[in-house]
């Protein structure tokens, strides 16, 4: 983001978004929202660290416990703002440009010169 | 001459083209024949090339490195590797990869033995510099990513495993390496399925041996049709990212002496029956052991008839010429500093155990000299042949080359190990069938164990 008036406006903002959006307040991360009942999205899931699996299912189970008992996590379990990073959307993007590869590969047309 | 009719536009020009003034495309009968048999050794930077300037369309490249399983210090790391090859690299992907060689229209190749990890491209002359490049790349580039080893290399380990559990063949061979070597040449060369593999493999095991296996001290490169100063001017761009030697954080990949040491093993199978009578052999010409005698006493016992409708002269296909269920082939399995004479018996339970009988009868009249000296002639001349024979055939000599060139420095010489073999006289082959006999024989039965016969009932020394 070069532009700085821009920046100094919309960082806030997503900020404020993030915050009200709730999820944080249930201890889950952004990537913990992405739908996963397609292939590209099961895929990625399959090609997580062991480690980042497990904190995935222990974050959704913590939430949805949060939202049938209607409680909120005390504040210090919170995902705090520098912990909602994205793990998941990396591999997802990985994914993705493998298979546009392949689609535009797949397509290609060899001409004789 | 095909009609031209027939032929579309652009397969006449190219036939038109092959059909032109271009030297290598026509030889007059009076014309020697290539000269350049040999192959062309040089140093570029500290990788080893070899290349042979064979006249023709198509060049075959190969990067042979010295990391087979002989070298793994982790079981299966030879075949991981192996299989990352053409799996994606920090340039390119394995799709890319391999959609730019279909449109360039050449064919790779990949495989290990005991000693070596082969990884080739056969291709038009012009390509040369891509493919150059390709090997390059994958050997100081390959991306070893934990998902391309769970989702495509792992599961052709697993296929590669199910076949060698599958033939009986392959399990007795790799049971009679391990009774006659245990370790380093004894390592099977698939990893058997009890061999826990989540265990010991995973990307990052393999890149570490990577790191060993692609040092430019341990790779060679070795080229049959292309211009040697060509190819080592690409070598030279394209082979300069390798590292010069193995970094000192992994195991070093050395060789330590092969020792002899000999047993049986019997192993159940429901799907065939094979017994390999395995005794201790002869190294290559250049590893210190090389007894050109096991080569004719491995022909002279034979099995495999190279005339038609004709048992031929070797022993064991006459003595066996009655049985009608098995195949019997005798092999001198070279490596670089140790060797195995194995004869391989395979067919039916009952006619499996009457051959190993007839095999060790046979082995003992060679000792004996009981053998007419026209017949240990026919034997010189078909070791002879062979051994030739095997020289030439393209991924054999390339292999043979290549790793003539890593472990000594020099190119693997057909016409001096074929010189020894022609000096080999009646007298000095009895003598080394009898210290055959002597020593401890490897033994393994893999099938019906209730009629194969144990090593000592067929007069084995165990």
């Amino acid at each position: 983001m070069k532009k700085s008036w821009l920046r100094s406006w919309m960082v806030p903002m997503a900020k404020w978004w993030g915050r009200a959006s709730g999820y944080r307040q249930l201890g889950l991360r952004l990537d913990d929202l992405i739908p996963e009942d397609n292939e590209t999205v099961q895929l990625a899931l399959k090609r997580l660290p062991p480690k980042e699996a497990y904190d995935r299912v222990f974050r959704l189970r913590r939430a949805i416990q949060c939202s049938i008992t209607h409680h909120l996590l005390p504040k210090e379990e919170q995902t705090k703002e520098d912990e909602d990073l994205p793990y998941l959307t990396t591999i997802i993007e990985d994914i993705e440009r493998e298979q546009k590869e392949k689609k535009d590969l797949d397509a290609m047309v060899p001409t004789k010169k | 001459m095909l009609s031209r009719s027939s032929l579309r536009q652009n397969a006449r020009r190219a036939l038109r083209q092959q059909c032109s003034a271009k030297p290598f495309s026509r030889r007059g009968l009076a014309a020697p024949a290539s000269g350049s048999f040999q192959y062309q050794t040089s140093d570029v930077s500290g990788t080893k090339v070899a290349s042979r300037d064979i006249p023709g369309p198509t060049t075959t490249l190969a990067m042979v490195a010295k990391a087979g399983t002989r070298y793994q210090w982790l079981p299966g790391l030879a075949e991981g590797l192996e299989k990352f090859a053409f799996k994606g690299t920090e340039k390119r992907t394995t799709v890319r990869m391999i959609r730019e060689i279909e449109l360039l229209g050449g064919e790779i190749n990949a495989y290990h033995t005991r000693e070596n990890i082969v990884i080739g491209a056969k291709f038009l002359r012009d390509d040369l510099p891509y493919f150059v490049e390709l090997l390059g790349e994958i050997a100081s580039e390959t991306r070893f990513l934990e998902h391309v080893y769970h989702e495509e290399v792992e599961k052709s380990i697993k296929l590669s495993q199910q076949k060698h559990l599958a033939s009986t063949a392959e399990m007795a061979l790799n049971s009679v390496h391990g009774l006659a070597f245990h370790r380093g040449l004894g390592e099977p060369l698939s990893p058997s399925s009890s061999t826990p593999l989540t265990k010991y493999l995973d990307a990052s095991t393999i890149q570490a041996y990577a790191s060993a296996a692609y040092a430019k001290s341990n790779v060679a490169v070795v080229a049959n049709g292309a211009d040697s100063a060509e190819l080592n001017k690409w070598v030279g761009e394209y082979f300069s990212e390798l590292a010069s030697t193995a970094p000192s954080s992994v195991p070093k990949i050395e060789t330590t002496q092969s020792k002899y040491f000999g047993g049986e093993e019997r192993i159940a199978h429901a799907s065939g029956n094979t017994m390999v009578l395995g005794f201790s052999g002869s190294s290559s010409f250049t590893g210190g052991f090389y007894k050109p005698e096991i080569a004719v006493i491995g022909s002279l016992l034979g099995g495999q008839s190279n005339i038609k409708w004709s048992p031929g002269f070797a022993l064991l296909s006459k003595a066996t010429s009655e049985l009608s269920y098995i195949s019997v082939d005798t092999k001198s399995h070279i490596y670089s500093d140790a060797g195995l004479l194995a004869i391989k018996l395979e067919g039916h339970a009952v006619d499996v155990r009457k051959a190993a009988f007839k095999a060790v009868e046979a082995l003992k009249s060679i000792a004996d000299g009981k053998v007419s000296s026209e017949d240990v002639k026919k034997a010189v001349a078909s070791a002879k042949f062979k051994e030739l024979e095997f020289g030439q055939n393209l991924w054999a000599g390339i292999e043979l080359t290549g790793s003539g060139l890593v472990q000594n420095g020099k190119a693997y010489q057909l016409d001096e190990s074929a010189k020894a073999i022609e000096g080999v006289t009646p007298e000095a082959v009895r003598k080394v069938a009898k210290a055959l006999l002597e020593s401890k024989a490897s033994v393994s039965s893999v099938g019906d164990l209730f009629v194969l016969p144990f090593a000592d009932e067929i007069g084995l020394q165990m």
